[in-house]
């Protein structure tokens, strides 16, 4: 188990370089510079802040200087907000980001496991297609349009909730839904297939016919193991739920990192392009680790050698 | 002689079938499946025939309607520059679905190629490129492909023509940015593919009729072609019709943000863009594309489950 999660570690260094050097290459690989501008500045004027921000140095030396900050956990300046350091920004929209993908996620997950332990569990029945078929519309509307339509129906007619911006729990719940849909229709299909999967194994009959009650037969015995293939694709949701909060950040005004992300490539913003890209791929890297972790949880029979 | 009889009856009952008419024959009885099929077909005639099913051309429009609500002249209303609405959606249609096409076939190509190479090859080679699929799995998908659609738009447009970039941005403006949406799409998706393709590959080629053909001295290329390939054909399709909900969505995820298509060329993302800002007092603006973003989804999802529980009776849900 150790040396496992020692090898898994190790194997983010791989990850973070690769991702970092084809960022690095492909944003300084489009022309034009952060300080391009509709009224073009003097030369003089331009080579004094290239100096001020190293961007005259060789490419490789920019590329090592930073990959130096960032180990040491120094971000650097950004380039287009000229007043505030990477940190800085990450520290103040980085929270707003994770609390609305945490909230999504936790609906997500409890609500399509929910969903498709009650369908599976009566299979075939009316609540069965219904929350089947719930789960398809759920799967087939995208964000970018079920959070308008949330938006128009519960905040500009019916009044209940804010209808943009961030600051009070009743703000997270619009955008928290619209986010977290997509991803709980998707845990309720999986959650149901993999139930009615492990039901007619040979197990569940030996635990019915030692006297097992049902109710334990249906939590600890096919639950925890039906939890496994959701599991498998909790860890890819959670990162996409992350940067699908570009679109519902950018739709409900919130003042997240997502919503800076695209801006902030328009604008050359190298610095901060590097943080944000690096810090959602260590957020993937590191929900496929506890993946791989909770396998071992779950089902004793996996052993890490 | 009893037992022989109703044998004989039973096979004279029964005709033989190809897997594929026996799937064909299970999707027809899937009736989510064939509402689903039906969608599909009437969406590919709304995008062929778009010319002159849509009522107006997508660039037409008289300013003095902007905003104009659904009437009898234009029946889903007119946007923020008085084009109508409806006839917008329809060429929208050639958008999302040749995102989901090209973009299917292109991560397809990729796709199945390196994961066929990668597992016939085995070895090292094989390690090798099956590490770079896992580095690359990290990279989460809509970041790198914000960022090659940015690289693309704006490095290739200021070359020039002459060259081989530059033919490629003005093939990208001709196509109203469709080009360049293939290609990131197409770079961005054939690692699940791979992956796939490549764990099949190794399974096939332990067979024992790869064996028996290795054995009478047949070449490897023809084994690849002729014995391996068609053995991973079909659950690759069968994968890849499951993805192309996530092809359409990614096209109009692009033209969301503006980084898809190039205006006044018409796509549903970028139509939802431009309406949710003016939602108050034109909720039509939202609500029309919404609601064919979300059936063509709702259609190729059902038809995509149909497909695939066609091809894999075992499977349930």
């Amino acid at each position: 188990m150790i040396t496992f999660l020692i090898r898994r570690l190790l194997w983010v260094i791989p990850v973070i370089l690769v991702v970092s050097m084809l960022t690095f290459l492909l944003m300084h690989g489009i022309p034009g510079g952060p300080f391009d501008a509709e009224k073009a500045l003097p030369q003089v004027i331009i080579d004094n802040l290239n100096a001020k921000y190293h961007l005259d140095d060789p490419l490789w030396k920019q590329y090592l200087d930073y990959m130096w900050g960032f180990v040491r956990f120094d971000l650097g300046p950004s380039i287009a907000y000229r007043s505030r350091s990477v940190n800085e920004i990450l520290s103040d929209q980085w929270p707003v980001t994770a609390l609305l993908g945490s909230v999504s996620f936790a609906i997500a997950f409890i609500g399509g496991v929910l969903l498709g332990t009650i369908s599976a569990f009566r299979q075939n029945s009316i609540v069965d297609h219904a929350s089947m078929f719930i789960s398809m519309l759920g799967l087939s509307i995208p964000n970018m349009a079920l959070g308008p339509l949330l938006m128009w129906i519960f905040a500009l007619n019916l009044k209940w909730l804010p209808a943009a911006t961030w600051g009070t729990p009743a703000h997270i719940v619009l955008p928290a839904i619209t986010l977290g849909t997509a991803f709980m229709a998707s845990f309720a299909r999986i959650t149901r297939a993999s139930i009615l999967q492990v039901i007619r194994e040979d197990y569940i009959q030996t635990a019915r016919a030692k006297g097992v009650r049902e109710s334990i037969v249906l939590i600890k015995h096919c639950l925890r193991n039906a939890l496994i293939p959701v599991v498998t694709i909790a860890g890819p949701s959670f990162a996409a739920i992350m940067t699908g909060s570009m679109i519902v950040e950018r739709i409900f005004a919130i003042p997240g990192i997502g919503k800076y992300y695209v801006t902030s490539v328009g604008n050359r913003d190298y610095p901060v392009v590097m943080a944000m890209t690096l810090i959602f791929a260590l957020a993937v890297v590191i929900m496929n680790l506890l993946v791989d972790v909770s396998y071992g949880i779950l089902d004793p029979r996996i052993r890490y050698n | 002689m009893l037992l022989l009889n109703m044998v004989k009856q039973g096979t004279k009952e029964r005709k033989p079938r190809s897997l594929g008419k026996d799937a064909l024959r299970r999707l027809s009885r899937n009736s989510a499946a064939v509402v689903g099929g039906v969608i599909v077909l009437a969406l590919l005639i709304l995008a062929v025939g778009a010319n002159w099913i849509a009522p107006y051309h997508y660039t037409e429009g008289r300013i003095i309607d902007n905003y104009l609500h659904p009437n009898a002249e234009h029946l889903m209303g007119c946007d923020f520059m008085g084009r109508d609405l409806m006839s917008r959606l329809i060429y929208g249609t050639r958008v999302s679905l040749s995102a989901a096409l090209v973009g299917a076939f292109t991560s397809f190509f990729i796709g199945v190629t390196y994961g066929l190479i990668s597992g016939f090859a085995g070895g090292k080679v094989d390690n090798v490129m099956m590490r770079f699929v896992d580095i690359m799995w990290g990279f989460p998908t809509l970041i790198l492909i914000i960022l090659l659609m940015v690289y693309f738009k704006s490095t290739f447009s200021t070359v020039d023509p002459g060259t081989f970039k530059g033919a490629l941005s003005a093939l990208d403006s001709r196509m109203g940015g469709m080009f360049f949406i293939f290609v990131g799409i197409g770079i961005t998706s054939w690692l699940g593919m791979a992956r796939l393709v490549r764990g099949m590959t190794l399974s096939v080629r332990e067979k024992e009729y790869i064996e028996a053909t290795r054995a009478i001295g047949t070449p490897r290329s023809r084994i690849l072609f002729r014995h391996v390939f068609p053995n991973v054909l079909g659950p690759a399709i069968v994968s890849q019709a499951l993805m192309i909900p996530s092809f359409i969505l990614y096209e109009a995820f692009l033209s969301f943000i503006g980084l898809g298509v190039n205006p006044p060329m018409p796509s549903w993302g970028m139509m939802l863009n431009e309406g949710y800002v003016a939602m108050r007092s034109h909720p039509h603006l939202v609500l029309f594309p919404a609601i064919a973003i979300s059936v063509t989804l709702f259609a190729f999802n059902f038809l995509g489950d149909g497909v695939r529980d066609a091809f894999d009776p075992k499977q349930v849900g």
